[in-house]
């Protein structure tokens, strides 16, 4: 059990009511994990939420050619692992503690149990991971234009038109 | 009105058990829209939900006066402008119709309204929502690796990376 006052700490919950975080610290486990824990494994099935609270977490990937990418450090607050809620997700990234962190661990089996059992709750939280993903996957095309819009070949396209 | 049968060839009802899909099917319209129909574009106020029957849709964004970028082209059984389904959002994208299409829409105030009624219905329609972004997420994380694994240096150049990342 987590109580409300560390759930709050993190952003994803920040928004969320007082009721709802009592149920869902009701099922949340605080855990400490030491540096160099290996949190989440790339291509294994996700089955717990993450959320740090204290410490720092990287986030990688092996390409296809077998080389190691680093793609993000995790800061207190940040969660991972939502895809969890949809069900056989496969983690798209390896996610090691960099140093000592302590984190909110979520179930989504007790998740999606908690949700069936109270659909207000469930379409709130939802909601929440519908708005994360939009806002990521927004980024992700302003970047994608943005590298575009930038890239030498456009100048070609411009001074070359068809 | 929509015949339920039409609402399970929709790929993000799939896990909509019967009796909710009886309600959608209630509220739904069934559209036709000839070539080239641009049904919303970009800073539009979105107020329809559409799930594609039959046809294509281009979802595409304009990067200068001469150049449009098509981000997505869906086929059946895909479905479009989820902002709708939310409050106060604004369309980011396009959407033309590539052929003629036939189309399920859902009238996004109507169904906000019926969400605070029938949380049930709420709670399947976001996982449906959250499991189709998912997907795409999914698809882009894929390509950025596969960029960025033929291409380190772009490593550098890319200012928000921590946005960009798959770990969500």
């Amino acid at each position: 059990m987590v109580g409300i006052d560390i759930l709050k700490k993190i952003h994803f919950l920040q928004d969320l009511s007082d009721d709802i975080l009592e149920k869902i610290g009701g099922i949340a486990q605080l855990e400490t994990f030491d540096e160099e824990a290996i949190l989440v494994r790339q291509d294994q099935k996700l089955h717990l939420i993450y959320m740090l609270v204290t410490g720092k977490i990287f986030s990688n990937c092996r390409s296809a050619s077998g080389k190691a990418l680093t793609l993000d450090e995790l800061s207190p607050g940040q969660t991972f692992g939502v895809s969890a809620l949809m069900g056989d997700s496969l983690a798209t990234f390896t996610a090691i503690c960099a140093e000592e962190c302590t984190v909110i661990t979520l179930s989504s089996d007790q998740m999606i149990q908690l949700f069936e059992q109270d659909f207000k709750l469930g379409y709130v939280v939802m909601q929440q991971v519908v708005e994360l993903f939009k806002s990521k996957m927004n980024k992700h095309t302003r970047q994608f234009l943005h590298s575009l819009a930038t890239h030498p070949a456009m100048g070609e396209i411009q001074k070359d038109p068809i | 009105m929509v015949k339920i049968e039409d609402l399970k060839r929709i790929n993000m009802l799939r896990k909509v058990p019967d009796h909710l899909l009886a309600i959608l099917s209630q509220e739904a319209q069934l559209s036709i829209y000839g070539v080239n129909t641009q049904l919303f574009t970009v800073g539009d106020p979105i107020d329809i939900y559409y799930m594609l029957i039959m046809g294509q849709v281009a979802l595409k964004v304009a990067l200068n006066p001469d150049v449009d970028v098509i981000l997505d082209n869906l086929q059946s059984g895909q479905s479009f402008g989820s902002s709708a389904l939310l409050k106060g959002s604004k369309a980011s994208y396009a959407a033309v119709c590539l052929e003629p299409c036939e189309v399920i829409t859902l009238y996004g105030p109507r169904m906000i309204e019926l969400f605070e009624t029938h949380p049930e219905l709420a709670y399947y329609m976001m996982v449906g929502v959250a499991g189709q972004y998912k997907k795409t997420m999914d698809v882009r994380a894929r390509m950025i690796i596969k960029t960025l694994d033929m291409h380190p240096e772009l490593n550098h150049r890319i200012d928000d990376i921590e946005q960009l990342t798959p770990a969500y």
